[in-house]
């Protein structure tokens, strides 16, 4: 692999005048290592790549969107899940709405888990849940609800541990059969999405990069897991001013498992176990 | 003394980091690498294993128990320092960035593998250059192969557990089959190197 030595910069200027899509911010290694991927599937090099985005805006389209990556999982960190039912839920049982924004939510399949949790805890109907994603083709597959089984069969375990057991109490087993919330087919390899699911949820397209905040609402809870890790400093700072606009005093910013707020925001959440509050004042 | 003398070649050399990724049969080596480790060890110890993929918590007390160094999962960004160990956390591939600090991804698997220990030992490899020390334990797939030969091409220090003692040879064997100049030594001789760096 040779991307170490790619001129980056070179990249990144090109998408930018192409698409609008600035890069430039991104963590330096994923982008080397992203940028060598896409090198390789389209049997290019640097070069051509550059030459081909500024002359065709449609593949620098498609070249962003091969760039970010897409990976998500249903219920994805089991504990996370359950410490949002048990701990972070009730909190809100009392209000009104609760407004909850997935953001990089690519293929949805954490906006369907929260669905399904909301629903598990009789706070659907109340639930106004966002999703949104700067690729517009991982957005159609979140608005379908439609997955390969064989690369989500894994999950169904996690959808056991949150839905079925209650980790506080192991002698409560809640019988949920999957068929309440999706259909499994086998021979399609397909999970489908029940059609209240995929109704209630809403998918738009937004760029943590550069946008603000696109709703006319804040937010009880924001989620935004494994994004941020893509982003330098400097950049997570942006995101991270965002989400603390974006959310009511006392409102949940749940980031990934591995992931912090470094720098002069840590100052305005109050860490509880790992999860992020903001505080009143 | 033999091994003095190579001591004194490797100290000048003044080395930054170590690596080590291991699989199927690396738990029980590193466990016993880490009991050997003195506490005052001077450099960052990097560990990218792979782990059966619903064994995600409780891995780090099962290291930490014999281990006088601190074992911690790192975070997004977290610094690397020494004399700490820092496991690659489960579900995420474990990057070394310039600026001695660690950078997560959850691209997709590479080899089957999420952590992939080809990533991290590559980009190690760019982060330090000749002053890091690659290492491949016992594995049952040839993840590491790619990223030890690249560690030996920045002109790192690079080590191979001898296949013989392995319980898993499938990615020792594949790492010297990719790279025969690599150094294939016993645990006893790894452990020995590793506690007589200054």
């Amino acid at each position: 692999m040779t991307a170490e030595e790619l001129d980056i910069q070179l990249f990144t200027t090109a998408i930018k005048q192409a698409s609008g899509y600035d890069f430039s911010n991104y963590s330096e290694k994923s982008l080397r290592r992203r940028l060598a991927k896409v090198l390789m599937d389209n049997k290019m090099d640097l070069k051509t790549l550059v030459a081909e985005i500024r002359k065709n805006g449609q593949f620098a389209e498609k070249i962003v969107k091969e760039i970010t990556v897409n990976t998500t999982e249903l219920f994805r960190d089991p504990a996370v899940w359950q410490a949002i039912r048990y701990r972070i839920l009730p909190y809100f049982k009392e209000h009104k709405v609760i407004n909850i924004w997935h953001a990089g939510c690519s293929t949805g399949q954490e906006v369907y888990s929260m669905l399904i949790l909301l629903n598990e805890v009789g706070m659907l109907d109340k639930a106004r849940v966002f999703g949104t994603d700067l690729n517009s083709d991982v957005l159609e597959v979140a608005r379908k609800g439609v997955y390969k089984y064989r690369f989500n069969i894994g999950y169904l375990d996690n959808f056991d541990k949150v839905i079925k057991e209650n980790p506080y109490n192991y002698e409560i087993f809640y019988d949920v059969p999957y068929s309440k919330y999706f259909e499994i087919d086998k021979n399609k390899d397909l999970i489908t999405m029940n059609k209240f699911l995929t109704e209630k949820a809403v998918f738009k397209k937004h760029d943590l990069v550069q946008d603000d905040n696109i709703f006319p609402c804040k937010f009880d809870i924001i989620m935004c897991r494994n994004v941020i890790i893509y982003f330098n400093y400097n950049l997570q700072n942006r995101v991270f001013q965002l989400f603390h606009e974006s959310l009511y005093p006392g409102g949940y910013l749940i980031l990934g498992m591995h992931e912090t707020i470094l720098g002069p925001y840590s100052s305005f959440f109050e860490k509880k176990e790992q999860f992020y509050v903001k505080k009143t004042t | 003394m033999k091994v003095k003398g190579f001591m004194a070649k490797t100290e000048n050399i003044g080395y930054k980091a170590v690596i080590i990724g291991g699989s199927a049969g690396s738990f029980q080596v590193v466990t016993n690498i880490l009991q050997s480790l003195p506490a005052d060890f001077p450099l960052p110890l990097l560990l990218c294993l792979h782990r059966l993929k619903h064994v995600r918590s409780g891995f780090v007390e099962a290291l930490s128990l014999k281990s006088k160094l601190p074992v911690i999962e790192p975070f997004d960004k977290d610094a690397i320092k020494p004399g700490k160990v820092y496991l690659a956390p489960a579900n995420y591939h474990m990057y070394i960035e310039l600026g001695n600090r660690f950078a997560l991804s959850t691209e997709e698997t590479v080899n089957h593998s999420r952590p992939s220990i080809d990533l991290s030992f590559i980009t190690a490899a760019h982060a330090f250059q000749n002053k890091l020390i690659g290492i491949i334990l016992s594995g049952a797939n040839k993840d590491g192969a790619y990223g030890l030969k690249v560690i030996a091409e920045m002109g790192g220090f690079t080590i191979v557990q001898d296949p013989n003692q392995c319980e898993m040879p499938t990615m020792t064997d594949a790492a010297i089959n990719l790279f025969p100049k690599h150094n294939v030594w016993t645990i006893e001789k790894i452990t020995n190197f590793l506690i007589n760096l200054k």
